[in-house]
């Protein structure tokens, strides 16, 4: 029962974070529906692969495979709301971008440089350096994994705009 | 011809769209026109060749790309312009008056936005595990921090200061959370205020353009994201110095 409120409490966030962000970037007004429900397909495709396995899958591998979920849709439902499939694909995304290892990754920086003793720096580096490896390999999984559909289907991708 | 297109570039690349979109519609309709087309995008420029296949003629233009905000609805519409054209509904002669059309009647913000932004930055707060007052605080934060950046956008400051300015006013507005004790999480509060700022699009596009070959288009735009990722942690670090925060 918890394990449902949660699934669909991270879906819920998820669609207001795509439209709050989707906003941002002036989109069509079809297509804020779309990135709203793509994104929480997204994101609680993650959170299942991450919480419902055991072992949990590990975030990187679960981000790259969301994100390749959310490029089919993105593609597939580009036709039918009428805009290029990037509108749908790249807000989307947006709910996954692994802001607190980014946020402690410049942390860990900071602190390395205002360390005193070997120790506090050791620890400071391992901080920046872990928390740095995951966020760029999150971005990357991201980017790859969204982009793929896009050249794989390029006919669908470029058509969606004709009347 | 080659002055559209040259146009028909700087618009669509600057407000946001990847270089395979932007080859593909340029290639649509040149195809349309009868004539050939290679374009090389720089980091500030885009170069373009137009070669009339009868007679040999070559035509050569660099134009400045337009640092547009990102708009999406100028990408869908620019792109359905490109298939009017190859479609033959829209005849040459007249797509010059069509991209001024589709230029003057660009979107502005949608009222209401840094509202918008507010709720979206605060559900990203709870996804990071933050629990409802750092949700609070962190929507306080990005609706002030957000208005800020209207405001600073609307008097054409550079779009460094307006980050570095805007992630300072976040961090320091959710700083409140620790420095009260209203919250248990504090730091999450605090990391995902400024969350709003991350040029996620531009990062996007450059790893697309990557994956197209694109390379110096991508570094360019790499280092664009970069640049302005670095503000925002200026600004952040700096609203935290003052606030008197650890990092951990």
């Amino acid at each position: 029962m918890d394990f449902f409120v949660h699934f669909f409490q991270d879906a819920l966030f998820a669609a207001i974070a795509a439209i709050g962000f989707a906003a941002i970037s002036r989109p069509p007004r079809q297509a804020y529906l779309w990135c709203a429900l793509i994104a929480a397909v997204g994101h609680s495709t993650r959170f299942l692969l991450m919480q419902a396995l055991s072992p949990g899958m590990h975030i990187v591998i679960a981000t790259t495979l969301a994100s390749f979920v959310i490029g089919i849709l993105a593609v597939l439902i580009s036709p039918k709301a009428h805009v290029p499939a990037e509108t749908c694909l790249f807000p989307s995304l947006l709910p996954m971008i692994p802001g607190m290892y980014a946020y402690r990754t410049f942390g860990g920086l900071a602190m390395c440089l205002f360390g005193s003793t070997e120790q506090s720096f050791s620890h400071s580096f391992f901080l920046f350096a872990n928390n740095g490896l995951t966020c760029f390999f999150i971005l990357l999984g991201m980017a790859v994994g969204a982009t793929v559909p896009i050249f794989l289907f390029p006919d669908i991708s470029f058509r969606a705009t004709r009347s | 011809m080659c002055d559209f297109m040259a146009r028909y570039a700087v618009w669509l690349f600057g407000s946001g769209s990847t270089c395979i979109r932007l080859e593909k519609n340029l290639q649509r309709i040149a195809a349309a026109a009868g004539v050939e087309v290679e374009i090389t995008v720089l980091p500030r420029h885009i170069h373009l060749t137009v070669r009339e296949p009868a007679d040999g003629d070559t035509v050569t233009t660099i134009a400045s790309i337009r640092p547009l905000p990102v708009s999406y609805d100028l990408i869908t519409r620019l792109s359905r312009l490109s298939w009017d054209i190859a479609d033959g509904s829209l005849p040459c002669d007249r797509a010059d008056t069509e991209l001024d059309n589709i230029i003057s009647s660009a979107r502005s913000d949608i009222p209401g936005l840094p509202l918008l932004v507010g709720a979206a930055n605060a559900s990203f707060c709870r996804l990071f595990g933050g629990d409802a007052i750092a949700m609070g605080v962190v929507f306080v934060a990005t609706v002030a921090g957000f208005i800020l950046k209207q405001m600073l956008a609307e008097r054409h400051t550079d779009p460094r200061i307006i980050v570095i300015a805007c992630s300072f006013v976040s961090a320091v507005l959710a700083a409140a959370d620790g420095l009260f004790g209203l919250g248990a999480t504090p730091a999450v509060a605090i990391g995902s205020s400024v969350l709003y700022l991350v040029p996620g699009i531009p990062f996007i596009n450059s790893f697309s353009d990557m994956i197209d070959g694109h390379y110096i288009c991508a570094f360019g735009r790499m280092m664009q994201a970069v640049v302005i990722t670095c503000c925002l942690s200026a600004g952040l670090c700096f609203g935290m110095f003052l606030m008197n925060i650890g990092m951990f």
